[in-house]
């Protein structure tokens, strides 16, 4: 291999070197001097000689004073020549039967003759000064085009590699960029299928008992149907490398552990698009890919427990404050659904949505500090009694303030009492200077307030307490957030939701 | 017939060339634009261009977008006709 190598670079060269224009033109101007000499220009060869010939019989045979008794003796001439050029790898000059004369150069770096650069037929004699300056000449063409083959070379060895890199790098950006693992995974599975040109792609984490890897995900860009299943550790590839955490090549099939502290899973790739068995370079760019996976996958594992760990504490304080003024504070979870829905409409980015879904639990918390008497009072309240109420949103603020996870959740609770004509409270925000959030919470508060039942007043049909919506469009609330609650609320499943709940009947 | 009209424009010309020389390429527009030495903005629009003509895949993210090659038998084959037609 390394032979052939060596053999295609001295072709290489001396090709470059043949095909010079440089050469080309330096042969021109001694052609000119000597008048139309013949020039030979040929590679190199270890037993045979450069030239043939059949090649010495055709090029003589232009020439104007040829005749059959002369070949002979220029062809041994030219051919003695070219032998003591190849034994001495010096210059020889030489003088042939018709009195005309030539050179042979054999172009030599180190001990290595690339090729032969010969002249003759030369009218006069050619001078030493003119051979050397010539010989200069082609020996810093040589090394120019050795130079510019070997950044060639580099090119070619390098550019494939920083491809490689920026595709790693490209990876990494799409897979950090979400901390959703229903999102994550088959997008992992999907860059791995493009990056290594396979079919299939699996991805299998681990049970808690580490005896059984569970099937997450699986791609076939073939759209084939694939069954999932349950693989048990040892067993099969993805088992095999799970047991073992290394990975496991076969023909069709490569098995990648994804590792952090401890092996969480196993990604398995089937099937390259051209046929072929995957290869040591698919494992390696495999393996890098798969410690990127392995980093995003437990972020977003992290994230999700530390989600649950959130709604859990919500739930937890939403429980106590239910217990405090049952069916007063706590809106039910069709509430929830019907502002997430509105969210959605409105394409808040997930964390508003987050915020959005905590605050619709919270958002009357802040009415724990309100005596149960006023809450549940039947009749108008007094001022001071309204002034105590209307105190609720910034005391529900100061409740959530310890749990940084809601800070999201805070705006929307603070002004989910402000009025699009700005008579809100507590600081009479106007139009957008209201939080998009809180402009939502407004109109579903408003709703819920009116369909519940309440002490202090007959509780509402869905449709009465839509019109009433409708009715304070542009004044209490958002024209925008209005039309799209109403669209909202007339959803099939909304409604049977809402049904469930005791609401609207 | 709608593949041959990609292969009017240098930049969308280069791009294919460049994923057919590189099928297992995932990169963004600055890594591509750089691969094949075009202005950004250019390399970006043809991006668009030639995954809405099914050449090319996007992998969209928050951040970036990665692009990537069509696993199209047929498209690829096609590909290959033109750029060796071109040579």
């Amino acid at each position: 291999m390394k032979i052939d190598k060596e053999k295609i670079y001295d072709k290489e060269l001396f090709d470059r070197l043949k095909n010079s224009l440089d050469l080309k033109n330096e042969q021109g101007i001694m052609s000119s001097y000597f008048k139309e000499p013949i020039w030979w220009v040929a590679p190199g060869f270890d037993k045979k000689l450069p030239i043939s010939e059949a090649e010495i019989i055709k090029r003589c045979r232009q020439m104007k004073d040829y005749t059959p008794l002369t070949r002979s003796a220029c062809m041994k001439t030219l051919l003695n020549a070219f032998r003591k050029a190849k034994k001495s790898k010096q210059v020889e000059l030489f003088k042939c039967i018709s009195g005309l004369h030539g050179f042979i150069y054999p172009v030599v770096q180190g001990n290595k003759i690339y090729g032969y650069i010969a002249m003759c037929h030369a009218e006069k004699e050619i001078p030493l000064q003119t051979i050397g300056m010539f010989i200069g000449f082609v020996n810093a063409l040589v090394k120019e085009i050795q130079k510019e083959l070997e950044l060639s070379k580099l090119y070619q060895t390098l550019r494939p590699r920083a491809i490689a890199l920026s595709t790693v790098h490209t990876v990494h950006r799409l897979i950090s960029s979400t901390l959703n693992l229903d999102e994550l995974l088959p997008r992992i599975a999907r860059l791995s299928l493009h990056v290594v040109r396979a079919n299939r792609c699996s991805i299998k984490l681990v049970d808690k008992a580490k005896k059984v890897l569970l099937p997450k995900t699986t791609v076939d860009l073939r759209k084939k149907k694939v069954r999932l299943k349950k693989v048990k550790v040892g067993r099969h590839a993805p088992g095999r490398a799970f047991k073992k955490s290394k990975s496991i090549r076969g023909k069709d099939y490569l098995a990648m552990p994804l590792i952090d502290e401890d092996v969480i899973g196993v990604i398995t790739l089937y099937d390259k698009v051209d046929g072929k068995p995957f290869d040591h370079f698919d494992q390696e760019i495999m393996r890098t890919l798969a410690e990127q996976a392995v980093i995003a996958i437990r972020n977003a594992q992290l994230y999700k427990e530390q989600e649950k760990l959130t709604i859990g504490s919500i739930k937890s304080l939403a429980t106590i404050l239910e217990a405090r003024s049952p069916g007063i504070i706590t809106p039910r979870g069709s509430f929830v659904r019907i502002v997430l829905e509105m969210g959605r409409e409105f394409k808040l980015k997930m964390y508003e949505l987050k915020s959005l879904q905590y605050a619709t639990l919270l958002h009357d918390a802040g009415e724990i500090i309100v005596p149960n008497e006023i809450l549940t009072k039947p009749s108008k309240l007094t001022g001071k009694e309204f002034r105590l109420v209307k105190e609720h949103p910034l005391r529900g603020v100061k409740i959530i303030k310890p749990l940084k996870a809601l800070k999201g959740a805070s705006p929307v609770i603070l002004y989910h009492h402000e009025k699009y004509d700005g008579t809100g409270y507590p600081k009479g925000l106007k139009g957008n200077q209201i939080p998009i959030g809180a402009r939502i919470m407004a109109v579903v508060a408003a709703f819920e307030a009116m369909i519940a039942k309440r002490p202090y007043r007959a509780k509402k049909s869905i449709e009465d307490a839509a019109e009433e919506i409708k009715r304070n469009s542009g004044t209490q609330f958002d024209p925008k957030v209005v039309d799209v609650f109403l669209k909202v609320i007339k959803r099939k499943h909304i409604r049977s939701l809402l049904k469930k709940e005791g609401y609207g009947t | 017939m709608e593949l041959r009209e990609q292969f009017t424009s240098k930049i969308h010309k280069n791009i294919i060339r460049f994923f057919h020389e590189n099928p297992a390429s995932v990169d963004t527009p600055r890594g591509i634009a750089t691969w094949i030495n075009q202005d950004l903005r250019k390399v970006k629009s043809a991006l668009e261009k030639l995954t809405k003509a099914g050449i090319l895949i996007a992998h969209k993210s928050t951040s970036t977008t990665g692009y990537s090659y069509t696993r199209n038998k047929k498209i690829i084959s096609q590909i290959d006709r033109l750029l060796k037609k071109k040579v």
